[in-house]
Order: structure tokens, then C-alpha cells, then sequence
């Protein structure tokens, strides 16, 4: 295959906001599932509602307030720049904010399911023998829901992979800085340029197969088996 | 004069008592029973009772996982006071499940040495060691605990409770799936010796009333949310005829190792030898046994008995008699200041002319004796 170079860039560019969105938000939605899992209190479904939002929402819906949000004209996108050294919109830094809140609810469902299932049982169990709450969350609940991280972090690389509109909204076509995939794909079809838009199509369908593979295996693997596979299922199933 | 309040989750400065204390415990279910119990700071306790009468509850309200008001105090720390409960985590207890909860994703070692880990009186590996071996766990060590049966996964979770060796240790039927041979051969015999050498105070929850009297001296009575003080056994096993609860009815008694010769244990019973056969080998001379001994096993005569192949009679005084629901009549004997049940038939009662307070010989087998 002919891959021109800002492909490949495009590729790269792809590949390192999908991991870097899933390793941020791996570290914001495990201790945000948890607390969310635990409060009692009727905002709780208005956070879920909150954190569901950018499920349904369409994407450019999400990318016109971002880009209100990183605007230097107001208040919060002059603080936001000044935080990052430089203004967010049209920056790759930009990119991974807008993706982070883009694919939270891909990460905070399915830990927030099995936290619901799971959770109390286990952090009462680990209680009784005298494991304090937060060392009960990471020797306890974490490995009894590898399954479901396994399948949140999965789930969140591949939605980041195909992410098309929130892009185009804050971040343009920047090549090497912010032009992903899916966004050098539609320039190809502009450009009628259908082979190198087929090479790129084929590369990302690839990329997503082998990732989803992956993750049913692992998924299977690591599911604990006799109950409580059936509380993950429901969790796998989204990826088949 | 000033007094100074204890505080919360912190050491008394009052030390009159050092055991378990709860006043005036009150939850959902026992709005208009509060609880009471006073209990040393070790020994084993059994807790009993008709299903449903609020013995889970009352375990979880002293674990602090069921909302509850009253005073609690534990080794002169307060636990509870009014509505307000110090955490689970931070309460020197620990509590085993009926569903056994083991953490699941982990291996059955993973979970023991967790349990370990966050001791707040590790037990010393020669300890573990020993007790992984008399539970048979070691070849179910490394298996991932979603693959253990009801009864191995329970046997893991009470491990997993010795291991944490709280000075408080809550059991709520804790062996119900395991293999009635291997609890009383086993298991039993194992948790006596254990808490013989390592002391806490334990509360025992079963509907095996059996399992109960190889294990404790005293046993709890809930009934319809009312707890009792601890009574001794021979008044709870009465409590579970009258509600039907109990089938066969058995009694503990204790006796004095003597010596253990082809397999034929004598002992000591205030001062008169009985005999006992069929038992395992844990028993040392000098120690005291506890014996379950069957009801209808036992013969009475008024006048004492000649030479016979029946190797154990005992002088007895009849205190109570009681008609069952099937005809017979079930006896309460003492001797040596010990209490326990035989049953006889209507026809024998009469034939004998029985009054209470009359003295009599009880004869039994010496393989009607159950030890651990």
C-alpha cells in the first residue's frame, strides 16, 4: 500500500489521542465511578445525566460549546490558555480535552454498572476484616472488575478512534497537530482522491477489528468465571 | 466535679469493663425490644434462634453496617453512640457471611493474605500454615475463587476470618454448606484449639444447635427481635424444643481426659469413669472435653445395674420431665452439676413410677458419646 506521509501523520495523530483520552480518563473515571457508586444523594442522577449527555448529544453540539468554552474572549478559555500556555482551539492539547469529556460516558458506564453490582457487597465484605474504603477500591473492587475495565478502556480507545465532529469544530485539519483520521479521510473524498481514502478507511477498519478482538478475548479471559460473568455480559455484549 | 465524655471511636477513661458492651441497641426490626449484652473480652459464644428473629441484624448493627442507635463499646472504645457509629473499617472486628463473599478476581491465597495483611494481630505463618493444612485448603490455594464450591468457598471465608484474627470475630452460619462429617471431625475440633491459643471473643451464629454446643459453653437466644443474656445450653435446647425448632435431642457435657487406650477414651466425670469410643485422636490427658450425647440413648433404671456391656451408668436426679409431641417423655437429668435430656417411653414412665427428685442410674453406650 501507498501511504502518503500526512497519513501516516494523520494515523499517529490518531493513535496517540485515543490513548492518551483513555489513560486520562482511566484516572478520572475509576475514583469518579467509585464516588458516584457510593453517594447517596439525589444529584447523583443529575451527574449520570451529565456525564450520559455526550452519548446522545450530536457531536458538533458538544463542539460548539467547547469552542465557546476555549474562545479567548471570555473568562474561562483566558484561563484555560493560560493553564495550557496557548489557546486550546486548533491545538492537539484542545483535541484531548474535548475528547476526554466526549468519551466519558464510554468509561464511567460500564465501571458504574459493575460498581453498582458488585460494589457494595465487596467494600462490605473487605470492611468487616478491617480494609479501609480506598484500599478496598484498588485491592478488592478493581481486580474483581478487570472485565469491565478491560471493556471501559476498549470501548473508549475505539470510540476516540472514529471521532469526527467535535475535530472538526475546535481543532480544523491541522496536519501532524490536529488532522486525525477520520478528518484526512473526508478531505480525501472532497479532493475525489478515492484511492488513498480507501487505503485510509481500510487501515482504520483494521485497527478496530483487532482492538475489539482484543478486548472480547481479553474480556473473556479475564471475566471471573460462575456469577459473575453474567453481571459482565451485558458489559461485553456493547462490544459485539 | 468534672466529667470528662469519652470519646468518639477513642479509649475510655472508665475501664470497669474491658468485653463487648451494648445498651439500649435499637434498629428497625426491635423498635420496641433494645438490645442488651454484656460480654467478656474473649470466650466463644453461640447465638441462636428461629429464622428470621434478627440475628443477622444484630451482627451487622455491632459491625456497624445497619443503621442503629444506642451505645456500643468494645475493649473500652466506643463504637456507637446514639445515631452516630464509628466506621466498619476502623472497628477491631470482623464478620463472616452466610453468602461468604469472598473477593472475587483473586485466588483463594490472594484473599487469605489480604485478610492478613490488614490484621491488626497478624497471625505468624507456622499459624497459617497450620490452619490451611487442618482445613484442607492448600490444594485450593491457587484456584480463582469463582471455581470453589458452596462448602470450599465457605471454608475459605472462615479462614480468611482467622487469618484476620480480630480481637472480635462475628460468625453468621458460617459452615451451612460444608459437610457435616467434616465440620464436627474437622473443622470444630480445629477452631476449638485455635481460639484456645489465640483468645477473642467469638460469637458463633448456627441453626446446627450441635455445632453450637462442641464450640460454647453459652449460647444467645433471639426470638421475635428479643435477645437474651447468655444462657447456659440445656435452657436454649429446651427454648428450641418448645418452638419445634430442634429434632433430635442431644446435650453437651463435659468431662476430664484420663486416658486413651485402643481407641477407648476414659474420662472423668465427677469422679466417676465413663468411657467413650469411636473418637479421633485430639484429646490430652488432663484436658476438658465437651461430649454431645444423644437423648434416646439413654436407658434409666431405678436400682443400679449390674455388670453389663452398657459401660457408662451414671447416678442421676431427675429435675423435669416433659410429655414430646410423639408420646414419649423427655427427661432432665443431673449429675455432677451438669444438665442433659434423656428420652424415655410412656410406658417405661409408668412402669418405673418416676417423681421428680427421685435418684436413678442413666446408662448409655459408650459410642452414644459425640466428641470432637
Amino acid at each position: 500500500m501507498n501511504i502518503a506521509i500526512a497519513d501516516w501523520q494523520a494515523l499517529w495523530l490518531t493513535l496517540k489521542l485515543a490513548g492518551l483520552t483513555t489513560l486520562l480518563l482511566f484516572i478520572i473515571g475509576v475514583p469518579l465511578a467509585w464516588k458516584l457508586s457510593r453517594w447517596q444523594s439525589r444529584w447523583r442522577h443529575a451527574i449520570e445525566v451529565l456525564i450520559t449527555l455526550p452519548l446522545v448529544l450530536p457531536p458538533t453540539v458538544l463542539g460548539f460549546y467547547l469552542l465557546l468554552l476555549f474562545s479567548p474572549n471570555y473568562a474561562p478559555g483566558q484561563w484555560l490558555s493560560h493553564i495550557f500556555d496557548g489557546p486550546l482551539v486548533f491545538s492537539f492539547t484542545g483535541l484531548v480535552f474535548a475528547s476526554v469529556i466526549y468519551s466519558l460516558p464510554f468509561m464511567v458506564q460500564p465501571l458504574l454498572a459493575t460498581f453498582n453490582t458488585n460494589g457494595q457487597r465487596l467494600i462490605q465484605a473487605a470492611a468487616v476484616l478491617g480494609i479501609p474504603p480506598w484500599a478496598a477500591l484498588f485491592k478488592v473492587l478493581l481486580p474483581a472488575s478487570r472485565a469491565a475495565i478491560v471493556s471501559a478502556c476498549a470501548l473508549t480507545f475505539a470510540h476516540t478512534l472514529g471521532e469526527f465532529g467535535v475535530v472538526l469544530m475546535i481543532g480544523g485539519a491541522i496536519p501532524g497537530e490536529t488532522q486525525v483520521v477520520s478528518i484526512a479521510l473526508y478531505q480525501h473524498v472532497e479532493a475525489m482522491e478515492y484511492g488513498a481514502a480507501h487505503r485510509l478507511a481500510l487501515m482504520l477498519m483494521g485497527i478496530t477489528t483487532v482492538l475489539l478482538l482484543a478486548a472480547r478475548w481479553l474480556g473473556h479471559n479475564l471475566a471471573p468465571r460462575g456469577l459473575n460473568s453474567e453481571q459482565v455480559k451485558p458489559v461485553m455484549g456493547v462490544l459485539g | 466535679m468534672e466529667i470528662t465524655l469519652p470519646l468518639f471511636g477513642a479509649a475510655t477513661t472508665t475501664s470497669d469493663s474491658t468485653g463487648l458492651n451494648v445498651a439500649g441497641l435499637v434498629t428497625s426490626l426491635n423498635a420496641a425490644t433494645p438490645w442488651q449484652l454484656n460480654l467478656p473480652d474473649s470466650g466463644i459464644f453461640g447465638l441462636t434462634g428461629p429464622s428470621g428473629s434478627g440475628k443477622s441484624t444484630l451482627l451487622a448493627a455491632l459491625a456497624g453496617q445497619r443503621h442503629c442507635r444506642g451505645h456500643i463499646t468494645f475493649a473500652n472504645t466506643v463504637w456507637q453512640r446514639g445515631h452516630r457509629g464509628l466506621a466498619t473499617h476502623k472497628r477491631t472486628l470482623s464478620l463472616g457471611f452466610q453468602d461468604s463473599r469472598l473477593f472475587s478476581g483473586q485466588s483463594a491465597a490472594d484473599n487469605l493474605a489480604l485478610a492478613r495483611r490488614y490484621s491488626r494481630r497478624p497471625l505468624p505463618v507456622a499459624e497459617c500454615d497450620r490452619l490451611l493444612e487442618a482445613f484442607g485448603i492448600e490444594p485450593l490455594l491457587h484456584q480463582p475463587v469463582e471455581l470453589l464450591s458452596g462448602g470450599e468457598a465457605q471454608r475459605v471465608a472462615v479462614l480468611r476470618q482467622l487469618f484476620n484474627n480480630a480481637p472480635l470475630q462475628l460468625f453468621d452460619e458460617p459452615l451451612s454448606a460444608v459437610d457435616r462429617a467434616q465440620v464436627l471431625r474437622r473443622l470444630l475440633p480445629t477452631l476449638r484449639d485455635f481460639w484456645a491459643r489465640y483468645p477473642a471473643l467469638v460469637i458463633w451464629t448456627s441453626h446446627d444447635f450441635d455445632e453450637i454446643q462442641l464450640l460454647a459453653q453459652r449460647c444467645l437466644w433471639m426470638d421475635s427481635a428479643n435477645l437474651s443474656a447468655p444462657l447456659p445450653l440445656h435452657e436454649v435446647a429446651q427454648r428450641l424444643d418448645s418452638r419445634g425448632v430442634g429434632d433430635s435431642c442431644r446435650s453437651r457435657i463435659e468431662a476430664r481426659v484420663e486416658s486413651l487406650n485402643d481407641g477407648l477414651l476414659t474420662l472423668d466425670f465427677g469422679g466417676i469413669s465413663i468411657f467413650a469410643d469411636r473418637v479421633t485422636g485430639h484429646y490430652r490427658k488432663g484436658d476438658t472435653a465437651a461430649f454431645l450425647l444423644e437423648a434416646g440413648d439413654i436407658s434409666l433404671s431405678v436400682e443400679k445395674p449390674g455388670l453389663s456391656s452398657i459401660l457408662n451408668c451414671l447416678p442421676v436426679t431427675l429435675i423435669a420431665k416433659q410429655k414430646l409431641a410423639d408420646g414419649r417423655i423427655r427427661l432432665q437429668l443431673t449429675a455432677a452439676e451438669q444438665v442433659f435430656y434423656a428420652d424415655i417411653s410412656h410406658l417405661s414412665y409408668e412402669r418405673l413410677q418416676l417423681y421428680i427428685g427421685g435418684p436413678y442410674f442413666a446408662q448409655f453406650k459408650a459410642g452414644s458419646l459425640t466428641g470432637l
